[in-house]
This record gives structure tokens, sequence and C-alpha cells, in this order.
């Protein structure tokens, strides 16, 4: 429709954003209830990535917390509702079709809850995701709401992969697709990069044996990567 | 063409789960506040639809279009000559003392002299076979993307109660609803102004915007310069809006017009549309012709424009600021039905039958004391509908909320929203209070 207002750009980012934290922490959970199986508690490292206090009795009390509970800021239902939020005010961006995937979503995490083995039931919570991108890059003709939304994608997938220290080919992959996205950005808009942000993080990320895996630069540049000039 | 069948619900009834379950993927709701809190909830629906043959609907259809031709030219007149005041068919009292009168609209004309573009007429069948209206909605008349949408699962999830039935599409409205925006539009985008996420009726916000190609918008995105109403994009940008659809109540329209405290309305807007820049989607001022006390000259309305006598009837209705009709509503106040004009949502209507002695006691002084406020309609014991409750047919109250679309002509939606009430004793049909919705089938030949 070719006019976007500051509003919906603002919850077209944050739809991206929120939609890949729900995706992104559902398979770092995954790995860490993996984990689980040989520790009595498997969940400190996790917690470490972003700088949380231990505040669970085990690893249990620890994974309903991080994925059901509405009131844990980092958790899957937490992100998911935020998702919901953003995408109920653009259904006419959107289509109606994709938000409904963002309704259904809630029915797998729900039934999670009470289900006897939780990683199976958690599975078509991942189709119910995919099938959501699917209609987002389906039934949006707007290359630049699109685009708006595959920012906040990038942006959260990049963000998470740095702080929880995934290898270097991972970082390196999504920093190349989020720039790939980022010069599409058009010029005057809010998630236009900042030049010396974007500089810091080719210069962080460029090369292999360079990188740093620990050093939190990345994500401090990354946070400021749409600071206005 | 197929032949005509009794219609067949078996199908649909069959489904009802599958469709409340699309209803539900697809986020059907309304908001409602109780306790001063904000919930979203899923309007029921209930598969076995409410079936109108060709030939009525096409009596409905002509009485419809009469009707609001008639209340488009009582608006015209009333913010101009006032011809139909001075020629004495209607007191003045009900025209300046109704709420919805708007002196700030007064000699406003809008494009091609169209007031209610989208006018949601709330009707009942007696028992009798008889159509009589209830009360007609000119403001900002919501429900249509109800049964809109419904239509769409309905015919996923019940695909041979379509295939088995001759029932015309109603998946149209979109298009029509383009249609009248367009031929009010005075250069520019269509818009949806909604008051935000957290209104009623955001869900038909939305699909509308969706649905129409229309942009959805909130006051803060938009400013009037120049007298034209703009978009602001986030590039710094602006888009001329040309047509705006707008869903919120008049009094927040435009702060510097009406309520100034309003922060959910465009400065300078009705300048705007005074001087003809942007067409709005009703016009403001609107209210004046669908308040309750009104509805009782409709009929004179329709002699009076179109020189034509009424299709449709009215419910019986008595004004207690008549001195005949206050004695005989004092009189028989324990058998009719009161309703506040102030109200609206099904609040403000009490059944005298349902009061005891001391609340009728009560009624009768505030209808002595403020005789204009209320008006008295006999009970129309209207058709009840079967709806589907715990698996068991059930009967029940139900009225139709037709839509009627003026634009180059005045076209009535082929489909409606019945709304039933789902406690037994009731009347009341209002989603706010509890009803649900079911699919009207307006039959073809």
């Amino acid at each position: 429709m070719g006019t976007i207002s500051l509003e919906h750009s603002d919850c077209l980012y944050w739809l991206g954003r929120y939609t890949e934290r729900v995706f992104t922490t559902l398979k770092a959970l995954q790995e860490t209830y993996d984990n689980m199986l040989d520790k009595n508690i498997g969940y400190e490292e996790y917690l470490g990535y972003f700088e949380l206090p231990d505040k669970y009795d085990n690893n249990i009390d620890f994974l309903r917390s991080f994925l059901f509970d509405k009131q844990n800021f980092s958790s899957v239902a937490y992100s998911l509702e935020r998702a919901y939020d953003n995408g109920i005010v653009l259904r006419e961006d959107i289509s109606t079709e994709a938000f409904s995937f963002l309704q259904v979503a809630k029915d797998p995490l729900k039934n999670a809850k009470s289900a006897k083995n939780t990683r199976l039931a958690l599975l078509p919570l991942e189709d119910v995701l995919y099938g959501f991108w699917g209609c987002i890059a389906d039934n949006i003709y707007d290359e630049e709401i699109k685009n708006i939304i595959y920012c906040g994608k990038s942006t959260e997938r990049l963000d998470l992969y740095l702080r929880m220290k995934y290898p270097y080919d991972e970082v390196n992959r999504e920093f190349e697709r989020l720039c790939i996205r980022l010069r599409r950005v058009p010029k005057n808009t809010p998630y236009r990069y900042n030049t010396k942000f974007l500089s810091d993080l080719v210069e962080i990320i460029g090369e292999e044996n360079e990188y740093d895996l620990n050093s939190g630069k990345a994500v401090s540049s990354l946070e400021r990567l749409f600071e206005s000039a | 063409m197929k032949e005509i069948t009794t219609p067949d619900f078996t199908d649909a009834i069959g489904n009802a789960n599958e469709i409340n379950e699309l209803l539900r993927r697809f986020g059907v709701k309304f908001g409602i506040y109780k306790n001063g809190e904000f919930k979203e909830q899923f309007f029921p629906f209930d598969p076995i639809p409410r079936v109108i043959d060709a030939e009525q609907f096409a009596d409905i259809e002509n009485g419809l279009i009469q009707r609001v031709d008639a209340l488009n030219s009582f608006l015209y007149d009333i913010y101009h000559d006032k011809k139909i005041v001075r020629d004495g068919i209607i007191p003045e009292d009900f025209i300046y003392i109704s709420s919805g009168y708007l002196a700030q609209c007064e000699g406003i004309t809008p494009k091609n002299k169209i007031y209610s573009h989208i006018s949601g007429i709330d009707l009942v069948q007696g028992k009798d076979g008889e159509w009589y209206i209830l009360e007609d909605n000119l403001r900002i008349p919501s429900g249509a993307s109800y049964p809109l949408i419904a239509r769409e699962l309905t015919r996923i999830a019940s695909p041979d109660a379509f295939r088995k039935n001759n029932i015309v599409d109603n998946r149209n409205y979109a298009d029509l609803l383009c249609e009248t925006m367009e031929y009010v539009n005075c250069g520019g985008i269509r818009a949806i102004l909604t008051p935000g996420r957290y209104n009623a009726a955001y869900f038909e916000h939305s699909y509308l915007a969706e649905h129409t190609g229309s942009i959805l918008v909130r006051s803060d995105e938009l400013f009037v310069e120049d007298n034209i109403l703009w978009h602001k994009t986030y590039s710094g940008q602006k888009t001329r809006i040309g047509v705006l659809y707008r869903r919120i109540s008049d009094e927040y329209l435009d702060p510097l017009t009406f309520l100034p405290e309003s922060l959910i309305g465009i400065p300078n807007l009705m300048e705007a549309y005074r001087s003809g820049n942007v067409g709005i989607i009703n016009a403001p001022g609107n209210g004046v012709a669908d308040d309750k006390g009104i509805y009782y000259f409709v009929p004179k309305m329709i002699k009076y424009y179109l020189g034509e006598e009424p299709i449709l009837k009215n419910a019986p209705t008595y004004l207690p600021f008549y001195e005949d009709d206050r004695k005989y509503v004092i009189d028989n106040l324990d058998r009719l039905v009161i309703k506040d004009v102030a109200e609206a949502g099904g609040y403000g209507v009490v059944f005298g039958s349902d009061m005891t002695a001391e609340k009728l006691g009560n009624l009768k002084d505030m209808i002595l004391s403020q005789p204009r406020r209320f008006i008295a309609q006999e009970v129309i014991d209207f058709l009840d509908l079967p709806i589907l409750d715990d698996g068991q047919t059930v009967m029940r109250k139900a009225d139709l909320r037709a839509f009627v679309l003026s634009g180059e002509t005045t076209r009535v939606w082929a489909s409606g929203l019945t709304r039933f009430s789902r406690n037994p004793d009731s009347f009341v049909v209002n989603s706010s209070q509890g009803g649900g919705f079911k699919d009207t089938w307006v039959r073809s030949l």
C-alpha cells in the first residue's frame, strides 16, 4: 500500500523480533533440556548467557519457567504473547492467515504444559512457526513491509546467537543475512542502519581467526545498530 | 439453475466445532470491559443458519433502501433548510435536544450528499412473518465482518450445506464497501480510523482494512495541513487521505470542534471535511437521525421526502412527549418495553413485565418528569430461531442487523448479522451482553 507509519514500522520490526525469539529460545531450551539428561543442574550455562540469577529449584522448575511462565520476560510464552500483541495490530499488513498462526501457536504451548513428554508436545509449535514465516513470505507483496519484519527477525537471531556464543559459522551466516536485509531499508527510516555500528560489527565478526566468541562488543554494537547518526 | 430444496443444515450442524475452531484460529473476537479490565472474547457462532427466502428478502431490500434514502434526505434537510420541521412533521424539540444533533455540522454538504454511507438497520421478524424495524444505526454500525468471515469458514467446514442449497454468495461486502468509499473519495488513499486495539470492534476494523485494501490508522498517525488530511509515514513523508472510514464517535473526532479533551481525534479534521477535501464515513452528525426518539418519525419521513408508503413497519411505538401517548404508556407500563433514548448496545432497555411495583412506580415518575428521554414500544412476539446448545436444538430470540450501503446507488448486502440471545428468557441479543451470532442465508431463485 506504500504508506507505512512510524507506529506500524515499530510493530513490524518487533513482530519479527519476538517471533524469532520464540523460535530460537525454543531451540536453545531443547538443547538445554538434552544437557539436563546427564546433569542434576543443566541450566547454569543458559542463565549465564543472559546474566540472569538462578532462582530455580531444579531443572524442571527452570524449564517450566522459561517455557510457560508469562511473567518471565525471557520465556517462550512471554515472547509469544508479545509477538501476538504486535501481530494483532498488523492484520491488514500481514494478512489474517499469517496472524492466525500466532493464535494457533498458543495451543501447542498450552498443551505442552500438561503433556507427559514436553519436547514431543512442543514439536507442533515449531511447525506453526515455520508456517507463520511461510505465510509472511507468501502473503505480503509489499517488500518494504516484509523487509522490516525480516530485519527484526535477523537482528533477534543474531543477538541471541551472539549472546549464546554460537559457533562463528552460524553467527557469520546470520550476520550476512542481516546485511542483505539492511541494504534494502530506505534512507531516512527508523531501521536504516547506523554506519558506525554496522562498521563495528563488520570488523568484530569479519574474520574467523580474529573473532572473539566471548567478547560482548558485537552485542553492544548490534544494540545500537539503528541509532540515529 | 439448481432446484430449490428444503434447506439442509445437517452438514453445517455437524461441523459446529470445526467452524468455531476456525473462528478462534482467525482471531474473530470482540473486546469487552468488565470491572475496568479489557478482555477479548470469542463471539459464539451457531451453525444453524437463519434462512430468508428470495422473495421475502426482496421486500426487505426494497423497504430498507426506501428507509435509508429517506434518512439520508432527512439528514441533508436537518443540516440545511429544516423543511420537515418548518412543515410541522417533526417537532423541533426532537431535533435540537437530541444528543446526536451537532450544530457544528450545520451547512456542511458531504460529497454527493450522502450522510449515512453504511447503515445498520436492526429488524425482527414477528411470529406472523412480518418484519419490523427495531432500530436504525447510522453512526458507526458494526458487525458486518462477523458474518463475512463466518461465511468464508462455513464454506470450508460445511461444503455440502452450500452444495445442496441455493444461497446468495455474500462475500462481496468488501467490494461494496470499497465502492462506497470510493464514491465519496475526495482524492487520496482510503483509510479506516480505529481508536486502537482495545476497542470492542477492533477485529472488525482490522479485518475490513485488510479486505478493502485500506490502511488502518490511529489518530496519532494523521494530521491536517492546509485543510488536507495526511498520513504520516515512517520516512517523514506524507500521503493524502481521500476518504476516512472512521470508527470513533463524533464527539471524539476533532478536539478543535467537539470535545477538547479528546485524545483520539484529529485536530482540524472537520475543517478539511467542511472544505470538501476528505470524505468521512459516516458523516458526523448522523446521530440526530438514529435517535430512538426520531425512530418514531421515520415512517413520516418516508412519506414526506419520497411520497411513498413505508414498505417496512416500525414496531408500534409511543412517545411520552405527546400527551395521548404519555397517558397510554403510563396506563400500560407493565406490558410495554421502555427504552432510554440516550443508551445503546442493549442497555437502557427495560421490560415492564419484569419490574416490581416499586420500580414501575419509579419509572413512571421518571417518564412524567423527563418524557423526551424515553420511548415505549409494544413487545413484539418475535420469532424464535433454533440454536444448538450443548448438542440440543433450543429456540431463542434473534434479530437481524441488515447492512445498507449508500454510494452511487443504495444497496442492501444480501446477508446480515443475525444475533441471538443465549439466555432462554431474554430478548437482548447484543454481543456485549452474551449474545451469539449465526450465518444469514438469503436464498437465490
